[in-house]
């Protein structure tokens, strides 16, 4: 009888087989890592004491729940010294004041509620930047304009037009950027991207990427409620590059607000912005994006210049945990996610796997930020690197919206023949904002 | 919400698109883009309130046309839908838009002049520059901010022009904000390959009193424009002690094309100071261009630590079969992060020549060498280095016999079972015994039951050690041979072998349902077995078995389970068996559980399980009377105030 391909995974998939685990253990121990070297502290010379010309002074714009974990991610770094803390809300200004004084040792942090002010300080070299997506992009372009290196989280654009900015001024400003999808530097999704990448699972043809939901949506206005003192929640500063509405505390949740975009945002954005980016690194495909996207059975199925097809699918993962992806070739597989396993079609690919880091810690990913600062390096996720990945997800959330296959030159970035899909690669951004 | 009698017609849609955050999924039905026009018109045209307004905005800019623009361009001046209205006039194709912005220059200030001057730079129209022009010289910084980025962005001599006659008269606050425009305007000569315009902006931002950053974006795109004649710039920002200069060069140097670049970087690299070499190096290896390659594999040879280590890193981009004999010579130095830097790139870099490069070197290597190529063989799959594995298994350096035999455990296939069985009884220490050992289990988990006949002697030999190796590379194998002779091995006469033997049963393979006979020397073991260890891991390995046999239906799974309660005597094993009812949402389970409650040494365990089973979304087949009394028998068996208060706001729950 012949097995579909479904079984046979679960057959050859270490986490259904307990001695495959064993399995995989006993050959992934069996030789030292040849994972890619996470960090070159060596090769920049941070083996030492850091002198104070060395430091990397830096200020925090936008630190809610998931600004403060990356900002502890930064702080135990010799070589960084946070020194402001700006946010729209004086609570979250004050706690994170604290956060950082209680790290320095000292009372200096200062709390800014216009971040213009921080981009105006000649103190600062770089901000860490964890508003809501509807800031990313507008304002880790007008820090590079202001000189400041840039690590940002993601999404970092809300549309594709935005996408290319953020290329284009890190390119013309030459400051460095890092956009904080943190998988790019994690040892399980380096390592199963260099056995796609260098050929160990034969000629790539399909690559899965979880894109954490495949519902695009757009915001839009809530009744008025009244709106607090400019002191405790600066409303205006809030909506930012966001079309006028009035306050509402229910839109008060950045993480959420205008997620990933205004005129069709939210829907694979989410994880896509990990998962499809991993699937570009997998396919070599950085300078790139895919050609086709079509919504397809609960799937969004796109296809890359190469041929290879990438397939963005909410269900049919193994028991990895979040953000899975999974490359397959002609001649192996290999699935991994969060939990930091890795399942391969056969075990002997894992060999030299490295450590297992669970649990998608940024640490990694902010060391590779700090020694580009230091070296004027590409970071991992550089902002061309981010500007393909959020492309594709932008092209297939507009497929998504469209409920339509489009077709998207990824030379002149146009939807080809398509008025349609073409409108919907841009928004025009709040008075006075603008990149 | 406000509405009006205007719209009662639009009704539900129009209410829907007023809640913020609502999803928009493009509609599919048979309404035209016309159509849509039509109504979102009608409703700007209207006097809805403005939160009625915004949604049909955004929708305009995807259905709208030049029949839109007339409605759109009066909220233009509302400071509360003009942010809403250029969302729709950026999108719309066609010059009604462009002159409905251009038109609104004259009658606005402040923020919504700004917003519609920065739409208008996006539209890239043309016909704005003289307009824009006149906004140099207004008294608000942001309006000429707006206006200069504008400018740069439509771009052309027009704009040029305009642009550098304002830097030059331009106030001290208005000079960065020009300088910024100037930029934009000769990236867009720069994209359109008018090098001579270029360079012109750029050269006069650079030598304007600008911000720092503006003058390095002046001095990157300077080089840039010029081209190979640019390369002398190049090199002097290279070699300017500051480091902001420096870095802006380091950016360029990834830029500026041509080969003629790539040699004067690389002859750049003997005279820059050390810490800046790495820097460098980095940034010609970002060029992929194979000229610098000869000039990266001599520095991944002959240079400092530090430089060594990033230019080993990078040698895979070349994927050059030359690179070779430096790379090993690398994964072989003392010094951990060269090796590892050199090991890691031999191991990436891609193709059977590198391979055939790999297995040319090992017959003649020895010692370091051999190791690492064995290693190799293994990271990069080489399964052609097998037949050299065994004899290096017993070479006479412990660091080869030890790769050869790990390498073997994921190369070696049922053909390499028998002689690692013979080496494995011949082992001379602890180590080569746990590298065959370990050898042997690689390829039964992968081979499956085909090489255990093979392996089945070892649990006969009369060193116990080997016995215990035997079953645990049986256990790896597998099928009813392996599971007769693991067992067997229970009543082994001597005792740490009956411990492995109820150890591996314990962790039988749940390979269900083809390793589904283990349940009964697992029932055995609760039943007879000679220990109180033996019983309780017997116990957790049915328990183990019944969870996880997909064949099981949660019936079958709560019955086998419930078959096994009798035979467990203490309380550990008793709550093991609650936490396996715990993952069975079902009737049963929560009557096995309720039985359960009632033994005060488990009842908090039972309790809470049965408030996880019955409050279990989705739980099918469980009646309404079934659920709340075992959610009773929690709240009267728990002394657990958090269990008690769960169970009884799930009591409140049902309905």
């Amino acid at each position: 009888m012949k097995t579909t391909p479904q079984k046979r995974q679960r057959r050859h998939n270490p986490l259904f087989n307990r001695r495959g685990f064993l399995k995989t253990t006993l050959q992934a121990s069996a030789f030292a890592s040849v994972a890619p070297m996470v960090v070159h502290g060596a090769v920049l010379g941070r083996d030492g004491g850091v002198s104070p010309s060395e430091r990397i002074v830096m200020g925090g714009i936008g630190i809610g729940n998931r600004g403060r974990y990356v900002l502890s991610c930064f702080l135990p770094h010799p070589d960084v010294q946070f020194v402001a803390v700006c946010d729209v809300q004086q609570k979250r200004r004050e706690s994170v004041k604290k956060m950082i004084d209680d790290q320095n040792g000292t009372k200096d942090c200062s709390m800014i509620q216009d971040f213009r002010e921080v981009l105006a300080r000649t103190d600062i070299d770089a901000v860490l930047i964890a508003t809501g997506p509807n800031w990313h992009a507008t304002l880790a372009t007008m820090a590079a304009k202001a000189g400041k290196d840039v690590y940002c989280e993601k999404p970092c654009t809300k549309n594709i037009a935005q996408s290319l900015l953020l290329r284009d001024v890190f390119r013309r400003t030459g400051r460095v950027f890092q956009a904080g999808t943190q998988r790019r530097s994690l040892p399980n999704f380096m390592f199963a991207i260099d056995l796609a990448r260098f050929g160990k699972l034969g000629k790539l043809h399909t690559l899965y990427a979880h894109p954490g939901g495949l519902d695009p949506k757009q915001s839009g206005w809530l009744p008025a409620e009244p709106e607090p003192e400019k002191e405790v929640v600066d409303w205006n500063m809030f909506l930012g590059p966001a079309a006028w509405r009035p306050y509402n505390k229910k839109l008060m949740d950045a993480f959420n607000f205008e997620k990933g975009g205004g005129l069709v945002g939210g829907g694979c954005l989410e994880w896509g912005s990990h998962c499809v980016d991993l699937c570009q690194w997998a396919n070599n495909a950085d300078d790139t994006a895919p050609i086709e996207y079509e919504p397809k059975d609960g799937q969004l199925h796109a296809k890359y210049p190469n041929g290879v097809k990438l397939i963005m699918r909410n269900d049919g993962w193994l028991k990895m945990g979040s953000c899975p992806v999974r490359f397959e070739g002609e001649t192996g597989w290999v699935e991994t996610g969060d939990n930091a396993d890795i399942a391969a079609s056969d075990p002997a690919l894992l060999v030299g796997r490295g450590a297992k880091i669970a649990g998608y810690p940024a640490d990694f990913h902010v060391r590779n930020f700090l020694d580009c600062v230091k070296s004027r390096g590409m970071t991992r996720a550089n902002a061309d690197v981010a500007c393909q990945a959020h492309i594709a997800c932008h092209a297939a959330n507009i497929a998504l919206y469209l409920k339509r296959q489009v077709h998207f030159d990824p030379v002149k970035n146009v939807f080809i023949g398509d008025d349609e899909a073409n409108r919907l690669r841009s928004e025009a951004l709040r008075e006075p904002w603008r990149i | 919400m406000k509405r009006t009698k205007n719209f009662s017609l639009l009704g539900a849609t129009v209410l829907f698109l007023t809640i913020a955050q609502a999803t928009f999924a493009a509609d599919s039905g048979n309404e035209s883009a016309a159509d849509k026009q039509r109504k979102f018109i009608a409703i700007l045209k209207s006097d809805a309130p403005p939160q009625d307004k915004a949604i049909p905005c955004k929708q305009l800019a995807i259905y709208g046309n030049k029949e839109a623009v007339p409605a759109l361009a009066p909220l233009l001046a509302d400071k509360e839908l003009s942010s809403w209205a250029r969302i729709a006039l950026e999108a719309i194709p066609g010059p009604e838009a462009d002159e409905a912005l251009r038109t609104a220059v004259p009658k606005l200030q402040g923020l919504l002049l700004v917003g519609t001057m920065n739409s208008i730079g996006v539209r890239r129209d043309a016909k704005a520059v003289d307009i824009l022009a006149g906004k140099l010289t207004d008294g608000d910084v942001e309006v000429v901010a707006s206006a200069a980025a504008a400018l740069g962005k439509i771009g052309g001599k027009q704009s040029a022009k305009a642009l550098n006659q304002a830097l030059s008269s331009a106030s001290k606050q208005t000079l960065p904000v020009i300088a910024e425009g100037c930029i934009l305007c000769a990236e867009r000569f720069l994209a359109d390959e008018k090098f001579t315009d270029a360079a012109q902006l750029y050269d006069a931002v650079r030598k304007a009193d600008v911000p720092l950053q503006r003058k390095l974006e002046g001095i990157r795109g300077a080089i840039l424009a010029r081209q190979s004649d640019g390369i002398p710039m190049l090199l002097e920002q290279l070699r300017s002690p500051e480091k902001a200069e420096f870095g802006m060069a380091l950016r360029t140097a990834r830029e500026l094309p041509g080969s003629a670049t790539t040699e004067a970087l690389s002859a750049e690299l003997k005279r820059v100071t050390a810490d800046r070499q790495v820097m460098l190096l980095l940034a010609l290896a970002d060029r992929k261009d194979s000229a610098v390659y000869p000039k990266l594999l001599e520095t991944a040879e002959k240079s400092f630590k530090a430089t060594r280590v990033a230019t080993l890193g990078l040698l895979d981009r070349f994927n050059n079969v030359s690179a070779v004999p430096v790379l090993l010579n690398g994964a072989i130095d003392e010094d951990a992060d060269i090796a590892h830097a050199a090991k890691s790139t031999l191991t990436r870099m891609e193709g059977k020549k590198i391979d055939a490069a790999l297995m040319d070197r090992l017959p003649k290597s020895s010692g370091k060498t051999r190791q690492v190529i064995i290693e190799l063989a293994a990271l990069r799959r080489i399964e052609a280095a097998v037949p050299v594995l065994l004899a290096s298994a017993v070479d006479a350096d412990p660091g080869v016999r030890r790769a050869a035999l790990a390498t073997l455990s994921s190369l070696g296939s049922e053909k390499q079972v028998g002689d690692l069985v013979s080496l494995i009884s011949k082992a001379k220490s602890a180590d080569d015994r746990d590298g065959a050992e370990k050898a042997l289990a690689g390829i039964c988990g992968r081979t499956g039951t085909k090489a255990v006949a093979l392996v089945l002697p070892l649990t006969k030999n009369n060193d116990s050690e080997l016995r215990k190796s035997g079953l645990r590379v049986l256990a790896m194998a597998g099928g009813p041979e392996a599971l007769g002779a693991v067992t067997a091995a229970v009543n082994d006469s001597d005792e740490s072998v009956q411990d492995e033997a109820v150890g591996t049963l314990a962790t039988w393979p749940n390979n269900w349902p083809e390793d589904g006979a283990v349940a009964e020397p697992l029932l055995g073991l609760v039943k007879t077995g000679k220990k109180r260890s033996y019983q309780v891991q017997g116990a957790r390995g049915y328990l183990l078995y019944v969870q996880e046999n997909k064949k099981l239906s949660n019936a079958d799974k709560v019955k086998a389970i419930d078959d096994l309660l009798p035979l467990l005597k203490q309380p550990p094993e008793k709550r093991l068996a609650i936490s396996a009812l715990g993952g069975i949402p079902s009737g049963k389970s929560l009557d096995s559980l309720s039985t359960l409650a009632g033994d005060p040494a488990i009842a908090e365990e039972a309790s809470l399980a049965i408030v996880n089973v019955a409050t279990t979304k989705g739980l099918q087949g469980v009646s309404k009377e079934a659920r709340q009394k075992a959610l009773q028998t929690a709240i009267a068996n728990s002394k657990n105030e958090a269990t008690r208060t769960k169970a009884g706001e799930a009591l409140k729950s049902i309905k």
